[in-house]
């Protein structure tokens, strides 16, 4: 995997670059930050893959040997290193659970409506189109952008100490650290930051990519991430809609109404031992025809506004992936795991001090965050060695999209002969986004939410070899659809015994926020 | 030995074996309830059931494996399928001792108190015939007599726990495993 050329790249001249990758050579992007430096979890790099020419799509009979085989075998034509997600509702089949829902219609169903669900306006006509996404998606590119902080010029993609701390002891020293960056999450406001950018090719080049002689792609992402050549400047955002537009332009699967009665009817799970908690959400649809969005600008938008570790930008066929992602699923470095599920949220509007303390002492919250705690360490003790898994860090929080949220740490050691890939894979979906148990509890989301969750709650994940990847919980994420001219994005809330469903209601459209107020302010 | 481990489509199975493991370095065999009708329980020195969604009446299977004289811990949903087998029965916590998910407890056991991580909706309200009281919840239940958290038979090697020894809010879960192996003088 030859490195062609290496850059320096600042800050402040990072976005436009990534927009430009994105734009003009259809990048593939995973990207972290801009994270203050305290700022947990995180990850270290952001990587652009550049010019696609191997790909695998997962469907429910693909053998998990060709996702190996494709995944670790190495191949000339492309640079090491797979991109790709996995589709929460591919892992419905592993659990013996058959969705019949069609991916991407608004109500799960292309000839029944849910109840309750608003009338269709002209301009809120929205096509009900059979799955166009796959169940997994896997991809290896002639070239990849590697993008690292300066200070670590060679870090590896993730940290397995992936946080400013290791030991639960720590939590004070952790939230002083992150006080003394203003409280909130992201904003590196080191706007001369220095990133270094490593440009890695396949050993065999094909004579054209991208439309171009590749010699003179390679000359002109040089001459772009070196500055000889400044990346087009990303257009401003432009809220698409007026509040009142979007009110008439966006449907929910599930709307206060029919949240609530959900949140009642899982509360009765729960009460007759069904499930102990249960991740229920609702999808949104926005209907932006004739409104000119772009669904790049808008990513990149939320990127700069609302930071977080796991923002992912991906392309397949008319559809645009945006994922604006807080939570780790699975880390692998070397053999060691870490997941940090997160649980637990806080809403606010403006910081005050002891917030977190009111988070962490409820004793709600803690439960739903121990629940998922117990259940990650057993989807991992699967493939980890007896003894290796450990929870090294609980309850810790973090400040993200206007949400103070608690998170842990879980570690083990990969059993020898098992690879990251065995893992994520016994281990899919997250359980922070099912609930527990597992099984009985997806029935139950089957049963209840009436839209499918498609890529939302699956996993973006980047995987180097067998010992390496990292990989997120597809949360506050949405796909475009550039035919139909429409936005989905979903949010979701953990449902537990003393759950109040107004509430979880609220928490949903706490998390949804980010979406809302870049539609309409 | 040869431990069996019964898995009922749960997700802290895992967390079981791993536990089990570090009790008595001995691999467990883990089975999912869907596999034991074709299982013989004199193959196996010890059966570990696994907690599990529901309610004891949707594990009919397990009768076979109480009634073999073969030593059976249950967990969780296990310790009331063992208790439904004697008749006992399983109704709703009461509303008012709140959620028991996720959440550590005070139980008293054989006279100690000891913190235990609790994962419950339902509790074994009347207790089967032959089966013996050896934990119950500190917390008050107003509904009527105190929560149990802990039986076993009288004259056969079968034990139960409300509670969850592998979960990581239980403090030193082996010893639960270890007292359970002494009850069935599988250990010192």
């Amino acid at each position: 995997m030859p490195c062609v050329f290496s850059a320096s790249v600042s800050s402040r001249t990072l976005p436009a670059l990534l927009h430009h990758l994105a734009r003009t050579y259809h990048a593939d992007l995973l990207l972290c930050g801009p994270l203050a430096p305290a700022a947990a979890p995180r990850t270290e790099r952001s990587i652009a893959g550049i010019a696609p020419v191997r790909e695998l799509e997962l469907h429910t009979d693909t053998p998990r040997e060709h996702l190996h085989d494709f995944c670790f075998t190495p191949c000339a034509t492309a640079v090491s290193g797979t991109i790709g997600y996995l589709n929460y509702t591919g892992g419905l089949a592993r659990y013996g659970i058959r969705s019949d829902k069609p991916e991407n219609s608004p109500n799960g169903r292309a000839d029944q409506k849910p109840k309750n669900w608003p009338e269709d306006t002209p301009e809120s006509k929205l096509a009900d189109r059979q799955k166009d996404l796959p169940e997994g998606l896997f991809r290896q590119y002639a070239i990849q952008l590697i993008i690292s902080p300066a200070q670590e010029p060679c870090s590896p993609p993730h940290s397995v100490d992936g946080t400013a701390g290791t030991d639960t002891g720590n939590h004070t020293a952790r939230h002083d650290s992150r006080h003394d960056s203003g409280h909130d999450y992201g904003h590196d406001k080191r706007h001369g930051k220095e990133h270094v950018l490593e440009c890695h090719t396949a050993e065999i080049l094909p004579d054209s990519l991208c439309g171009k002689q590749s010699a003179a792609l390679i000359d002109e992402l040089k001459a772009l991430c070196t500055g000889v050549i400044p990346p087009d400047p990303i257009p401003a955002h432009v809220a698409p809609l007026s509040r009142d537009a979007l009110s008439r332009r966006l449907r929910q699967s599930l709307d206060r109404k029919g949240y609530v009665r959900g949140v009642e009817r899982v509360l009765e799970h729960i009460r007759d031992g069904d499930t102990y908690q249960l991740n229920l959400s609702t999808r949104f649809d926005a209907d932006l025809s004739g409104t000119g969005f772009d669904p790049l600008t808008f990513f990149m938008h939320m990127w700069d506004q609302h930071p977080a570790p796991f923002y992912a930008w991906l392309s397949h066929g008319s559809t645009r992936i945006l994922s604006t992602s807080p939570e780790r699923f699975l880390c692998v470095r070397d053999g060691q795991v870490l997941s940090q599920p997160i649980k637990g949220t806080l809403e606010f509007e403006s910081f005050t001090e002891g917030m977190e303390k009111a988070l962490t002492a409820s004793p709600k919250e803690s439960a739903e965050l121990s629940m998922i705690v117990d259940l990650i360490r057993n989807d991992i003790a699967a493939c980890c060695e007896y003894g290796s898994v450990q929870v090294s860090a609980h309850k810790e929080t973090f400040t993200v999209d206007r949400l103070i949220q608690m998170y842990s740490d879980v570690r083990g050691t990969l059993r020898s002969g098992f690879t990251c890939l065995d893992l994520l894979l016994d281990a899919f979906p997250g359980g922070s986004v099912t609930g527990c148990p597992k099984q009985r509890t997806m029935r139950i989301i089957e049963a209840e939410e009436p839209h499918s969750r498609g890529l939302y709650c699956g996993s973006v994940v980047f995987i180097e070899d067998p010992q390496n990847m990292d990989s997120s919980i597809a949360i506050r994420t949405g796909w475009y659809d550039s035919i139909t001219k429409a936005l989905c994005f979903f949010s979701g809330s953990g449902i537990v015994l003393d759950s109040n469903p107004e509430s979880e209601y609220r928490e949903t459209l706490a998390k949804a926020g980010k979406f809302l107020r870049a539609l309409a302010p | 030995m040869r431990l069996l481990l019964a898995d009922n489509n749960d997700s802290f199975t895992r967390n079981l074996e791993h536990l089990l493991m570090a009790a008595t370095a001995i691999t467990p065999q883990v089975a999912p309830y869907a596999a034991l009708k074709d299982m013989a329980p004199e193959h196996y020195d010890c059966i570990v059931i696994s907690p599990g969604p529901g309610h004891p009446r949707e594990y009919p299977d397990y009768a076979r494996f109480l009634d073999s004289g073969v030593p059976v811990l249950g967990i969780c949903m296990g310790m009331q399928i063992i208790n439904s087998h004697f008749g006992g029965t399983t109704s709703r916590l009461p509303a008012s001792m709140g959620g028991a998910h996720g959440k550590q407890g005070d139980i008293l056991m054989e006279g100690t108190v000891r913190t235990v991580a609790r994962y419950h909706s339902l509790h074994c309200d009347t207790v089967g015939e032959g089966l013996r009281i050896t934990a119950t919840l500190r917390e008050q239940n107003p509904d009527g007599p105190p929560v149990v958290m802990a039986l076993q038979h009288e004259s056969r090697p079968l034990m139960g726990y409300q509670f969850h020894p592998e979960s990581f809010l239980t403090p030193n879960g082996t010893w639960y495993i270890e007292h359970a192996l002494r009850f069935f003088r599988l250990c010192q």
